[in-house]
């Protein structure tokens, strides 16, 4: 992975969209500047991150940008807040071998206080980059049925959810069947098992009597047997997966993700049979 | 595990995403030279990073260089670490060193071949390759057709058999031709993968996605709107030790019979109904049958003398170690093609390649006619729409289009709109080898050339040398590290 080069950054905690999309402008066209800079952008990455998932949102965003020239707006719920949006806006370039020329991927951070985190589409519309894809990564459960989320899935093309991130997967599995038709969704739980899927598909005919592993994962592959093959098998909870993804990180994992277009049939009938079992793990 | 008994296998769906070929054995005669070494090793550790090789596959080099399978491996795992584009992984590494071998043998004659056939047989029961082969034929051309008989006459009665031939293929139209006819008589074309590696690059391909993706260029992609199509091969290195190779072959062997013709050919083509082997090249081959002879005129020959390369002092062609001191070998060619149907009727394509030219670069330059009406006060810094495809390096699209300057009055210049393949896509780009090695293990030749294309291609590459045969150049006529000699510079003129 090449470095950032450079990282040119605005903030301002009482921002209004017309300064960010001012500071997106001006960012890339500081004086100073020596190389020539081109926003290629693929699509726009929209993040619901609440509280409790922004160390790891991030960490995940790191190395992210670079794989998927973007605009990412990561929208930080703070409801309990006075009413306010605070805004940063990062610029971070990457080098292009060979050339004199840097791309870069523009990092818009909003801070969403009091109401204004009820009304996130509003302020995301504006800023979305046009006539190209949109995605939607939510940390941990969405909040499925609310507004904010109801909002936020009109404006996007694909959901992204990790289900290991959840609570209570039979439950959550039936709500998000209800999306699909008013969005794609990946998984990254469904994702973390390919390989897993991949060595149980070679061995067919043979099937197993019994999963092994996380519960997401595992439900989903439970799922999955049953909605392609009507295998019904046994599940039980273990830490680790029986067939590992090599070295690929989150945000390696998350990176594929973001280059799937269009429905998945075939996860989406796994997510409908694991709602009717993940609650035996 | 219980064992159920349903076909076709359900889980498979979803998961069929990646093209994985059959079981197989790649058999790589010429195991020893260079193009081993630098691309076929290094791409074949490319999909086997990807997880693109069969996971019953096997691998034996065989050359006349007397060596063990344990040196062969050791070499080609240098040669992995030096020109791979991937970082080297010991595990990955290991996994295809495993499944190597090499043998030394004559290949051109009976007992090598025999020799050849056996290992083969032994790798099918050691790696369940089921018979089905990979030849590829990476030796020089003199050894090419009895080796080409001896693998006929030992196909695999199971199996399927798939046969990469390099480059040069023949040097004229009755050597291509009796080649072909060779190829005929013991293989199939559709077991034949005659390989420019220009067509397995990424950018070349993507050509045709910008010509047939996108609705906006088809419709101006004729003589209507185009005033001239511009393509160029340049190159910045001299001939690098290949002496003995260049002095046969020149600039016109080289690269404008192969690599030239086939971006000229996938530039002008009429869209094919699918994008299946035979449909795109029998749109190439419309193409290439519909090149007229160029005129004398219409051709410029050179050899660069001694110049610069961005400041360093370079040798003249005739000063390369191996060169005749009075060689009339070529190392620069430009043209002015025609393309004598209905789309191109009177657009020139303008083409060139040589050595030793400023810079490496392969691009087509699509020049647009300029309005038919200039409404504007001040236009004297605007250029007629140019579309750049550059192929190499900056890989990418470049659009020059006319802008206002800000500012009071209606002033107008050119501005550039920029489409790099480093910016937005940034997994980077594979090797032409990697693509072409894997289409021909999965049997697919859309990226290949057929007979009818190379001969097509011979036949005017002949009429070119047949009239550079009545005259004796006054070689070198342009210094190294220039665009070529002047009248390349007119041919564009004279269309002007």
């Amino acid at each position: 992975m090449a470095p950032v080069a450079q990282v040119e950054e605005w903030a301002d905690e009482c921002a209004s969209v017309v300064d960010i999309e001012q500071a997106l402008v001006g960012l890339r066209f500081r004086p100073g500047r020596e190389d020539r800079q081109l926003r290629t952008s693929v699509l726009t990455h929209l993040a619901w991150v609440p509280v409790e998932w922004q160390a790891a949102a991030t960490e995940t965003l790191s190395g992210l940008a670079e794989r998927h020239p973007s605009r990412t707006l990561l929208l930080f719920p703070q409801p309990e807040d006075d009413d306010g949006l605070a805004a940063r806006v990062l610029l971070e370039c990457h080098h292009l071998q060979g050339t004199e020329r840097s791309v870069c991927n523009e990092v818009v951070e909003l801070r969403l206080r009091g109401r204004r985190a009820e009304a996130p589409a509003t302020i995301v519309l504006p800023l979305l980059l046009p006539d190209l894809p949109v995605f939607l990564r939510w940390r941990g459960r969405p909040d499925f049925g609310s507004p904010v989320f109801e909002q936020l899935l009109g404006v996007v093309d694909r959901l992204v959810v990790d289900s290991a991130e959840w609570p209570d997967l039979s439950e959550s599995y039936a709500r998000l069947a209800t999306v699909f038709d008013r969005a794609a969704v990946s998984d990254i739980a469904w994702r973390r098992t390919l390989q897993w899927r991949r060595v149980l598909a070679a061995a067919w005919p043979e099937r197993p009597d019994r999963l092994t592993g996380p519960p997401a994962e595992t439900s989903l592959v439970a799922g999955w047997l049953r909605a392609r093959a009507g295998i019904e098998v046994d599940v039980e909870r273990a830490d680790e997966l029986p067939v590992g993804n090599g070295d690929r990180d989150q945000s390696d994992l998350l990176s594929e993700e973001l280059d799937v277009f269009g429905r998945e049939p075939v996860y989406e009938a796994a997510v409908a049979a694991a709602a009717s079992s993940a609650d035996r793990l | 595990m219980q064992s159920v008994e349903t076909e076709p296998n359900p889980l498979m769906e979803g998961l069929q995403v990646r093209r994985t070929p059959e079981p197989c054995v790649l058999a790589i005669f010429g195991a020893s030279g260079d193009l081993t070494k630098r691309k076929i090793f290094p791409a074949l550790y490319a999909l086997a990073m990807r997880d693109l090789l069969p996971e019953q596959f096997a691998i034996v080099g065989v050359a006349r260089t007397e060596q063990e399978t344990a040196d062969f491996v050791s070499a080609m795992e240098e040669a992995v670490r030096s020109y791979a584009r991937d970082e080297f992984r010991a595990e990955v590494w290991g996994r295809l060193a495993a499944r190597t071998r090499y043998l030394a043998a004559e290949f051109a004659d009976e007992e090598g071949e025999d020799r050849v056939a056996r290992c083969l047989t032994e790798l099918d029961g050691e790696y369940g390759t089921r018979g089905n082969r990979v030849y590829y034929l990476a030796v020089p051309p003199a050894a090419m057709p009895k080796l080409i008989e001896e693998l006929g006459e030992r196909r695999t009665t199971t199996g399927w058999t798939r046969l990469i031939v390099e480059k040069p293929f023949g040097r004229d139209s009755v050597t291509a031709r009796e080649l072909n006819e060779l190829l005929a008589r013991n293989f199939t074309e559709d077991e034949v993968f005659r390989i420019d590696h220009y067509l397995g690059k990424d950018t070349v391909q993507n050509l045709l996605a910008l010509r047939f993706a996108n609705g906006i260029f088809e419709p101006v992609w004729n003589r209507q709107f185009i005033d001239h199509v511009q393509v160029t091969v340049a190159e910045s290195i001299g001939i690098e030790r290949r002496s003995a190779f260049y002095e046969e072959s020149g600039a016109i062997r080289d690269v404008f019979q192969n690599h030239l013709l086939q971006l000229v050919a996938l530039t002008a083509m009429e869209p094919p109904i699918d994008f299946t082997a035979e449909a795109v090249r029998n749109e190439k081959l419309k193409v290439l049958k519909a090149l007229s002879t160029p005129s004398p005129r219409s051709v410029v020959r050179g050899q660069y003398g001694p110049g610069f390369i961005e400041g360093e002092p370079v040798p003249g062609y005739r000063e390369e170690e191996g060169v005749a001191p009075d060689s009339t070998t070529e190392t620069f060619v430009a043209a002015r093609l025609q393309v004598d149907n209905w789309r191109w009727a009177d657009t020139p394509f303008y083409v060139r390649t040589g050595k030793r030219l400023p810079r490496r670069e392969t691009t087509i330059a699509i020049q647009f006619k300029r309005v038919p009406h200039t409404l504007f006060e001040d236009t004297s810094e605007l250029r007629p729409n140019l579309l750049i495809v550059h192929i190499q390096p900056n890989e990418g699209v470049s659009l020059a289009i006319g802008a206002k300057v800000p500012g009071e009055g209606m002033r107008v210049r050119t501005v550039h709109m920029d489409f790099l393949y480093g910016g937005a896509f940034r997994t980077g780009l594979p090797e032409a080898y990697e693509r072409l090695i894997l289409d021909a293990m999965l049997g697919d030749a859309t990226l290949f050339t057929r007979a009818d294309e190379i001969e097509e291609q011979w036949a005017l590459v002949d009429a070119i040398v047949a009239a550079w045969r009545r005259d004796k150049p006054s070689f070198p006529n342009h210094a190294a590290g220039t665009w070529g000699p002047q009248t390349s510079e007119e041919l564009i003129g004279w269309h002007r």
